[in-house]
């Protein structure tokens, strides 16, 4: 069947190779990629400035000379089937063009005020890993931390004190509100006094505060209804990355680091009723908390946790809505969003999208809500996942569309052996993508969006 | 592979309780601690003999957490066989075995055959459902029922084995319509009977390409 619809780049050799030679594949498409790094920027940044010379780093938060901070994560996450290539790839990560986009980004970000346009164009191709970097550029990229520079630190200290609030009074329990209250009504006894009585006297509890209360607005009715929602977190932040040290384990720094992934889920299930928790958001949360919790600048290692929360609310805005179950078939529940995929897919390459939905029948659902509801964080190992984010937050445009491209060319990617495949194989297939140089799919996923336009 | 029956199953229960820990004991015979969570819908198929006729199981493994109920309903539609899974270590997981129920009777084909399974087994020093509640519940509401360990796979063959055998029980004596697409149950190629209802990609298709 001849197809108007695909050009003949589709069936590059570039894209895909044989399904029968997977190891060649991978090494093949690799060593095309290389020079497409060289080759394509030009293509694909038509506006990118000549290479200015290295910046200065800025005097604080640079520090080169130290081990890309995800060397513990690639080799460790479960889906990361692929060692050598791993490898290979942060080679690539020297080649000029990506030492000639580094300095630019550190140019940029050493201004007094940042220009985040600029800062948005040159970190959509990825940030190099060095350390600090890449936790500095996603809280500007997110809004959190204002272009000019000046304005960081009081507007830093601001939010964590928030935070911290936040935690104080959502993360209590109620006895130790109820223990509040009556020290405030009491407070001419003094604190030992109260304290050494470990329980409070039966009278001194209202009785809309009794834990035994029905009362909708008492405390302890809404104590009990969060116990669950808070185990259920409990038990899925001990799911996040069961491969990687930094999220599982016994050791105290990944009880730590567990320990503020929960509170910040349950923050954010009791500020957002509407939503709650929904499995999945601890997978997003995940990538933020990582990066910014090794950053090397101790402070801001050591606020993590609040700075994780506000770049996870701004994240989820526009996301949010594939969370809300009430939303599932309206315009901007996760159906659309999947309707929207399979569309530029059909646009962009209407005879897989016709082996796929039509004659294999498979439904775009059964492989892209997870893609989409986890902003592809389960398809690739972590540091793959990084670069891939570096790209979906730098977007103008709001990182769903960019999303939905990068999903786009993850099926054309694999078009050859999708189209050879049947049902089964397919959605094998769909459902543990293969590893792929990340580079290269971002760049097909860039062309989905220059064809679009023109 | 050629088969004589292909019969889809839905692997259901409250999150946590081992589902995707028994698929992939089932399908890749193994057994990985601590699984991802599952989001959304997850894919296994095996085949396996049945009074010595091959049968291809294509079993999908559902998200358990209440806010994905409204996805994971439409995978009822089709469906054969029904995995029901709660943890005997979890009383809540059982608590909740009536809500499943009352969604897969609402949302699935009537004659589904549902295999109750206590999964984790091995935990026996944590038990917190016994093995007779389970037998209760599951001859109240007509259903299978196991005792199994996704950890150890004891009984995890027998679960899936058992539920096809049922299946195929049933078919035998035409409880099923077998070329009404909603059975949940497809004809093989090379039979009479299922030479059109199999085209429609849901089957595995010109066997040799998809054994697994």
């Amino acid at each position: 069947m001849v197809n108007k619809h695909v050009p003949d780049w589709l069936n590059s050799s570039l894209w895909s190779s044989p399904p029968s030679l997977e190891e060649d594949e991978r090494l093949s498409r690799h060593s095309t990629t290389t020079t497409t790094t060289i080759s394509y920027s030009p293509a694909v940044e038509p506006t990118l400035d000549p290479p200015t010379p290295p910046a200065p780093p800025s005097p604080t938060r640079v520090e080169p000379e130290k081990p890309p901070e995800t060397k513990d994560s690639p080799s460790n996450d479960s889906h990361s089937s692929d060692l050598s290539y791993n490898d290979i790839s942060e080679e690539v990560d020297f080649s000029t063009v990506d030492i000639s986009r580094q300095s630019q980004l550190l140019a940029e970000i050493s201004k007094k005020v940042i220009n985040i346009r600029d800062l948005r164009r040159i970190s959509s191709q990825g940030i190099p890993d060095i350390p600090g970097i890449r936790s500095m550029v996603w809280k500007l990229l997110l809004g959190y931390l204002p272009p000019d520079r000046g304005l960081w630190s009081s507007e830093l200290a601001k939010r964590r004190l928030q935070y911290k609030q936040f935690k104080e009074e959502l993360l209590m329990n109620p006895s130790e509100i109820t223990w509040r209250l009556d020290k405030t009504r009491s407070c001419d006894k003094d604190d030992s006094k109260s304290e050494s009585r470990g329980l409070l006297s039966r009278s001194e509890i209202t009785h809309g505060e009794h834990p035994l209360s029905l009362g909708k607005t008492s405390i302890w009715n809404q104590f009990f209804q969060d116990t669950e929602i808070i185990e259920q977190i409990d038990r899925d932040v001990k799911r996040t990355h069961p491969g990687m040290h930094f999220f599982s384990g016994d050791s105290q720094f990944t009880e730590c680091n567990q320990e503020a992934l929960k509170n910040i889920l349950i923050i954010f299930a009791k500020l957002n009723p509407g939503i709650k928790y929904v499995q999945g958001m601890n997978e997003i949360l995940a990538p933020l908390f990582y990066i910014f919790r090794n950053d090397p600048e101790e402070e801001y290692a050591a606020s993590a946790e609040a700075d994780t929360f506000f770049c996870f609310v701004e994240l989820l805005s526009g996301f949010r809505d594939h969370f809300c179950q009430q939303l599932d078939n309206s315009v901007v529940g996760i159906r659309s969003t999947i309707t929207k995929l399979s569309q530029l897919l059909k646009e962009h390459d209407e005879e897989l999208w016709r082996h796929l939905e039509v004659t294999t029948k498979v439904n775009p659902q059964f492989y892209a809500f997870r893609w989409i509801t986890l902003l592809l964080t389960q398809e690739f190992n972590f540091s793959d996942s990084l670069h891939i984010w570096d790209t979906l937050l730098s977007d103008p445009e709001g990182p769903q569309e960019t999303l939905l491209r990068i999903c786009c060319a993850m099926l054309i990617l694999i078009r050859r052996r999708l189209l050879a495949g049947d049902f089964t194989s397919n959605l094998k297939l769909l459902q543990n993508y293969p590893p792929t140089n990340i580079s290269h799919l971002l760049y097909v996923a860039n062309t989905l969006r220059v064809q679009s336009i023109g | 592979m050629s088969y004589d029956y292909l019969f889809k199953y839905i692997i259901i229960g409250d999150t946590g309780v081992g589902k995707s820990c028994l698929l992939l004991q089932f399908t890749d015979k193994r057994f990985q601690p601590v699984h991802d969570l599952t989001i959304g819908v997850e894919f296994g198929a095996r085949m396996v003999t049945i009074d010595g006729r091959p049968i291809k199981l294509q079993i999908w493994d559902t998200a358990g957490q209440e806010s994905f109920r409204s996805i994971t309903r439409s995978y009822y539609r089709g469906a054969a066989g029904a995995l029901l899974v709660y943890d005997i270590t979890r009383r809540e997981t059982f608590n909740h075995l009536a809500s499943w129920l009352e969604d897969a009777r609402q949302h699935a084909n009537p004659n589904m055959t549902i295999m109750l399974i206590g999964n984790k087994s091995d935990l026996g020093h944590r038990r917190a459902v016994s093995k007779e509640e389970g037998e209760q519940f599951a001859k109240e509401n007509g259903l299978l029922f196991l005792e199994a360990s996704a950890r150890t796979a004891q009984n995890v063959e027998e679960a899936f084995i058992r539920t096809a055998a049922k299946i195929l029980q049933n078919i035998q004596e035409g409880v099923f319509d077998v070329s009404n697409e909603s059975s949940g149950i497809k004809v093989g190629y090379g039979r009479p009977q299922g030479a059109s209802g199999a085209r429609d990609g849901t089957v595995a298709q010109r066997g040799g390409c998809c054994a697994n």
